[in-house]
């Protein structure tokens, strides 16, 4: 689809605007919004991080990975132990939840970007698994079943909302992080793996050490996600890693549109408030999330931003052609 | 090293093989010809395992209780099988692989809120049948008979699954479905009709293994991620989709699983994973997959 150049202006300075009246939306917030919601609101900032870097996989790069909650629970870990254990800083703890997931990234990575398509899928889920596992039977370490309690921000972020704009500064670095890793020659790189791997390689590329580049890159960002999660919730737990949290990226992006920057985000906010309220009446969320699932599947394939796009693309190609 | 504690672990890790083959050989199969990764598989079983606890209480039979039991579960797992083949999958063939697999996580999601709804979190067990429980001595070391019916249950299902694939018009059927679907329909044979009892086959396996796995004391929630890890280093291994490499997969995930418990417990599922590592380097399909297209 050729654009002119007025009309991609046009559209970027619209959309520019839409991005400042969402960021002052969430600026505001704290002021209009109950606490139970601010909460919610966090986790659904945390998410959207997580699923933003499930995306750059897979929305990006073309490979669906079932494990990146492991990541995600690594960085809580790092914190959470540092913290209550070693009693080191918070600021550097949080390095620490981002170093630790990145390393063990690469060496997940170094295996699974051998594969692809179902075969990343089933080696991502398998060795997510396996992390979970060490953590859940390492009890003397990690605390196992019961998890680690009693992990404190410093005391001017103790209170909620500044925990929340704390949480909301460092998604959106890293959103803009994100954005410009995939929109750099690097994130065009590994787009064009996604659409022909076979004629990137001919280009000269390493297609295994890109893609695992990508890889350590996402495990990096879903371990910030769940290192400034734990401090907020004040605990961590083993749940935290399996495959069943990994899930909720992937459905995110199906939900939301995967081949939108935006579409993850949008799909973690409406999951994650659609679980508050359902939790409202129901302990049966799966079967809830299960049913959610299937309808994306058959009813909004492309998800829900891919439909709006779709829509408006037809629009305007009625209007071109008038 | 004594020798009784090496050929313990080795008789122990053949049971645990031919538990883990009767799971992994239904994955594989619906793989194989599907080319659809299906996540629920584990869910089948450990809902198979659930029913054929129920209906083996309901019953009370001490002799013929857990042979019904297992029937019946195996049965409606195939129903079960039957009606997502039906209703769902059937919808998805032309989709892409990732909305195939959602489609079937969004089934593990709902059946293990279906478990927990209708058994709860409790850890169920299955008394073992008769004649299989009491113990059998093999160079005067006893061994409890019920792995032996687990294994004999397990060839039986190589030579029968071996039987279906290489020796009926069946079998000739699937494998040239296998490798190349296109031609096949072209040919004049019904796909979907095919899919449909190839998806029944694979539940049936699923439910049959879960109500075999009830007596060894293991009937719990979680059970089905358990055993769905341990299947996909099986077929990792041994390359998915391939009867052979899913009975060799079977031995060596069994075999490292039983002697890394002896040395680590809770490092089994690694050293498994340290196999499934070097085959990866070696043969990233697998031993006896083929390369990816």
């Amino acid at each position: 689809m050729v654009q002119n150049p007025t009309e991609k202006e046009k559209s970027l300075s619209q959309r520019v605007w839409w991005l400042a009246l969402l960021i002052l939306i969430s600026l505001i917030a704290p002021f209009v919004i109950s606490e139970f919601y601010l909460a919610i609101l966090c986790e659904a900032l945390v998410m959207s991080l997580l699923a933003l870097s499930f995306n750059l996989l897979f929305g990006y790069m073309g490979q669906l990975s079932f494990g990146q909650a492991a990541f995600y629970g690594l960085g809580g870990y790092a914190v959470a132990m540092l913290m209550t254990k070693a009693h080191l800083n918070f600021w550097l703890s949080l390095v620490a939840g981002i170093l630790l997931p990145a390393i063990i990234g690469l060496i997940v990575g170094y295996f699974c970007v051998r594969l692809r398509g179902i075969y990343f899928a089933i080696l991502t889920l398998a060795f997510g698994q396996l992390i979970f596992f060490i953590v859940f039977k390492w009890h003397n370490f990690t605390g196992g079943d019961d998890g680690i309690q009693g992990i404190f921000p410093p005391d001017f972020l103790k209170s909620p909302t500044a925990y929340y704009y704390f949480i909301l500064i460092v998604f959106l670095l890293s959103s803009y992080v994100l954005w410009r890793i995939i929109h750099s020659p690097f994130g065009q790189t590994i787009v064009s793996m996604r659409e022909n791997s076979e004629r990137t390689e001919f280009l000269g590329i390493n297609i295994a050490r890109y893609q695992l580049i990508a890889f350590v890159i996402a495990a990096a960002f879903a371990g910030l996600a769940g290192a400034i999660w734990v401090p907020f919730y004040r605990s961590v737990a083993p749940s935290y890693l399996t495959w069943l949290k990994s899930g909720e990226p992937v459905m995110a992006a199906i939900l939301g549109g995967p081949s939108l920057f935006f579409g993850p985000i949008l799909g973690m906010f409406i999951m994650t408030f659609f679980h508050a309220w359902v939790l409202g009446f129901t302990v049966y969320w799966p079967v809830v999330m299960g049913a959610l699932i299937l309808a994306v599947i058959f009813f909004l394939p492309g998800g829900i931003l891919g439909f709006i796009q779709e829509k408006v693309n037809q629009r305007k190609e009625i209007r071109n052609r008038e | 090293m004594s020798f009784d504690v090496l050929f313990n672990q080795f008789m122990s890790g053949i049971a645990r093989a031919a538990l883990l083959f009767l799971v992994a050989s239904g994955l594989s199969l619906t793989f194989g010809v599907l080319r659809v990764l299906n996540f629920a598989h584990g869910s089948l079983y450990m809902l198979g395992a659930f029913i054929s606890y129920s209906v083996w209480k309901f019953l009370l039979m001490p002799v013929l209780g857990f042979y019904i039991a297992a029937i019946v579960a195996a049965l409606i797992m195939a129903g079960l099988g039957l009606i997502i083949e039906f209703v769902l999958l059937r919808r998805l063939y032309s989709r892409g692989w990732p909305e195939q697999l959602l489609a079937t996580y969004a089934i593990v999601l709902m059946i293990t809120d279906l478990v927990k709804w209708a058994w709860g979190g409790k850890f169920l067990s299955i008394q073992r049948p008769k004649p299989f429980t009491g113990a059998v001595f093999l160079f005067d070391f006893p061994f409890p008979s019920y792995n032996f019916f687990v294994i004999g249950l397990g060839l039986a299902l190589v030579i029968f699954l071996w039987w279906l694939v290489y020796r009926t018009r069946l079998g000739d059927i699937i494998r040239a479905a296998a490798s190349d679907r296109e031609m096949v329909a072209a040919l004049g044979i019904p796909i979907p009709w095919l899919f449909t009892w190839i998806f029944v086959l694979g539940s049936m396996i699923g439910g049959l293994s879960g109500a075999v796995t009830a007596p060894f004391g293991s009937v719990a929630l979680g059970m089905d991620i358990e055993i769905i890890v341990e299947c996909f280093a099986v077929v990792v291994i041994g390359g998915m989709g391939s009867l052979p490499g899913t009975l060799l997969g079977s031995f060596i995930v069994g075999q490292v699983y039983s002697f890394g418990i002896m040395f680590k417990p809770e490092l089994a599922l690694a050293f498994i994973f340290m196999v499934m590592a070097v085959v990866l380097i070696i043969r990233p399909w697998g031993i006896f997959g083929r390369p990816e297209r």
